[in-house]
């Protein structure tokens, strides 16, 4: 480069100047948002009104006129004059709202189901945790099972009983992982090498060593297991949100995959593959769910030989996953195309084979860009799940409706719909945050695009 | 560009050709649809030499390069990369592509990973490297190609040309023998186009086999052993880009020089 001599002309960029008063901070936010101009101040003053309206009603209604204690909804009324909400008969039968008809003995067993699962998949929000797969995917393949045994009790079979132990052995891995690696060791598997004096004794007996720790933790869940006496609760005495719960929550965990694997298939270069799950997901989605739930419910027993006499529980939950499945087949498919072709085409031309380029390059990102879809598909999924009240299945819903229609609490129905919305509100509000959590810290990774 | 600043004072680096064919065509011909995209090429491609493909838009020459890592299938006619024969079955395929490295116009870089991530994905999992070894070869490229600092940013935070040099860093780090450049600079700032061609020339210099469309005309000059012509799917004229650019035979190279030199 040449050296600057005295005819040249420097550059000197002009200084930043402060932005314009009024046009920041707290005043410059309300005079842009509020009180832009005549217009605008009067749609503030109604709008604050009447916010201010309902929520005043709603304070009337819900907490200066509400009855907490009462026996019987005759005897609310005596108080309120209608003019104020009965809790005492929603508090009276919250027990129903969330178990059913679970015995109220048993309900420990709905409880510590519950608790599993949370401790099961707190690791997964650990900043030091990196075996996120292994947290997620030990969860879904065979929580389900132990679950299944604690709600239903009774004579588990073998399958079952074997499902549990490796289930228990799984959420003991999962968190001796992370007892492992807060106590400074990079993973379980290095610390049970390092601990049986195996580190340094060859490599192929590694595994070995890591099987047998796995066998004999397997063994003292399944003799621990074989222990239990769990009184039989048959599913038609389950109900309330613990139904609903049980319902959406395997509808939500199977939809992703299946929906995946169809989105995958319906894309394929393979006709009959193609053809199969083109047809499935065509005719699962142009058909309402509830004519998908009689079917199974009613329609489906008729084909079956006499001797098969599924539980009508099982043939719901096979019915919203097929639904479900159907739905996320096409969030999915919905993702894979907005991914470039260029990302196709830079993993091909790097030698990755079909399902490494799927499972490293393409889906992560679809994910991501799927994400406010498949969250609301699983809000819609979850609020869908009330239909099964049409057919006879006590969830919430219906142990809203039929608190009403007890003798003691006869016409008491605002009240218990009211809870049932502020219950699924609470629920799918969490979900949605959660989603534009997700959005924000995955979508934080990339930077600038 | 005029001939007299692609002549400006760079030597045309020295040429390492062996006479081991790494890449045959032998009467390649593609459609897409109806529309015949390549007409009967025929090809040979020595170890280290680095050929640079040009012609107008649509003449087919970004068809023929994808068609020799598959990318793009070809109706009639062999290709052999390697010694091994391009055709439908997958483990060819795939060991072709382990071989054969491509940089895009548009990067391609996986917008998900790091920078050093997006060089050790395929080592790790195609050639089975351990994450150690796959890390310390991509921070070696990376040092080659210049952008060591950036390791562990995203490419979204980088510049064109940092993208670039990474997507080749990326190619490179398969240990490639034949490298593919599909108008490596066409997408990128004026400023930037000769931080990437650097890397290229260094690329030229270290002996790689590369097969380079681009309208670099002094790239082609500096590096090139042979300058391919094409036109509606067919090799018009291939020569040394002295005889190229200086003495070129077909009227229909002369029209086109004479357009992109023009200014």
């Amino acid at each position: 480069m040449a050296e600057t001599t005295q005819d040249d002309v420097v550059f000197r960029p002009k200084p930043s100047l402060p932005p314009p008063p009024n046009t920041v901070g707290v005043v410059g936010w309300l005079r842009k948002n509020l009180f832009g101009g005549p217009f605008d101040s009067l749609l503030t003053i109604v709008g604050v009104s009447l916010i201010a309206y309902v929520a005043y009603s709603l304070y009337q209604y819900g907490i200066a006129n509400a009855v907490w204690e009462a026996d019987t909804y005759r005897e609310c009324l005596d108080v309120t004059k209608g003019n104020g909400a009965c809790w005492a008969g929603v508090s009276t039968w919250m027990n129903g709202y969330m178990y059913g008809r679970y015995p109220d003995v048993e309900q420990w067993r709905v409880n510590l189901a519950g608790v599993v699962l949370a401790v099961w998949l707190a690791p997964f929000w650990f900043p030091k945790i990196k075996a996120k797969i292994l947290v997620g995917m030990s969860a879904v393949l065979t929580f389900p099972f132990l679950a299944a045994h604690l709600f239903l009790g009774g004579e588990a079979g073998l399958f079952l009983q074997v499902m549990v132990a490796v289930a228990m052995t799984l959420f003991a891995t999962v968190w001796l992982n992370v007892g492992a690696s807060y106590l400074g060791y990079p993973s379980l598997r290095v610390a049970l090498l390092r601990l049986s004096g195996f580190e340094n004794k060859g490599d192929h007996l590694h595994k070995y060593v890591l099987l047998g720790a796995f066998g004999v933790g397997f063994v003292i869940a399944f003799a621990y297991q074989s222990t239990w006496e769990l009184a039989a609760v048959p599913t038609q005495n389950w109900g309330g949100l613990f139904l609903t719960l049980v319902i959406s929550g395997i509808g939500i965990s199977s939809a992703l995959p299946s929906g995946i694997i169809l989105a995958l298939g319906r894309r394929s270069k393979m006709p009959v593959i193609r053809v199969f799950c083109t047809a499935f997901i065509e005719l699962f989605r142009s058909v309402p769910l509830i004519t998908i739930l009689f079917m199974a419910v009613t329609m489906m027993p008729l084909f079956l030989p006499v001797e098969i006499n599924p539980d009508k529980l099982v043939l719901v939950i096979v019915a919203v996953c097929i639904f479900a499945a159907a739905y996320m087949a096409e969030i999915v498919r919905g993702g894979l195309q907005a991914i470039n072709k260029g990302q196709y085409e830079a993993a091909q031309a790097m030698g990755l084979n079909y399902w490494k380029m799927m499972t490293l390059i393409i889906m992560p990102q679809a994910l991501k860009v799927m994400i406010p879809n498949i969250v609301g598909n699983f809000i819609g999924l979850l609020k869908d799940t009330t239909l099964v009240s049409i057919i006879g299945l006590y969830d919430i819903l219906l142990m809203a409706k039929a608190s009403g229609q007890d003798g003691k609490w006869l016409g008491m129905h605002t009240e218990p719909f009211l809870f049932t919305a502020a219950v699924f509100f609470v629920v799918c509000f969490c979900m949605s945050k959660y989603s534009q959590h997700l959005e924000r810290t995955i979508g934080g990774g990339y930077g600038r695009r | 560009m005029s001939l007299e600043t692609l002549d400006s004072g760079q030597e045309h680096i020295a040429s390492a050709i062996s006479d081991e064919v790494v890449i045959e065509l032998s009467k390649v011909n593609k459609w897409y649809g109806e529309f015949h995209v390549l007409k009967d090429i025929d090809l040979t491609v020595y170890k280290g030499e680095r050929i640079v493909i040009c012609g107008p838009s649509g003449s087919g020459k970004s068809t023929l390069i994808r068609c020799i890592n598959r990318l793009e299938e070809h109706q009639q006619g062999d290709i052999l990369v390697n010694g091994v024969t391009m055709d439908t079955n997958l483990k060819n395929i795939d060991a072709i592509r382990r071989d054969v490295g491509m940089v895009f116009q548009s990067f391609n870089l996986f917008p998900h990973l790091t920078v050093l991530e997006n060089c050790t994905l395929a080592p790790i999992w195609v050639r089975n490297t351990p994450k150690a070894e796959a890390d310390r070869l991509a921070m070696q490229l990376l040092e080659r190609v210049k952008i060591p600092e950036q390791a562990a940013k995203y490419p979204g935070q980088l510049s064109g040309g940092q993208q670039q040099r990474v997507a080749i860093a990326r190619s490179l780090a398969m240990n490639p023998n034949i490298m593919l450049f599909d108008e490596p600079t066409s997408a990128l700032d004026p400023e930037m186009i000769s931080e990437v061609l650097d890397v290229m020339v260094g690329l030229a210099e270290s002996g790689m086999t590369m097969l380079v469309v681009t309208h670099e005309m002094g790239f082609a000059k500096r590096v090139a052993d042979r300058v391919i012509f094409m036109d509606q799917g067919e090799i018009v004229e291939q020569n040394t880009p002295g005889e190229f650019f200086n003495n070129p035979k077909s009227d229909r190279t002369k029209l086109f020089l004479s357009q992109i030199l023009a200014h």
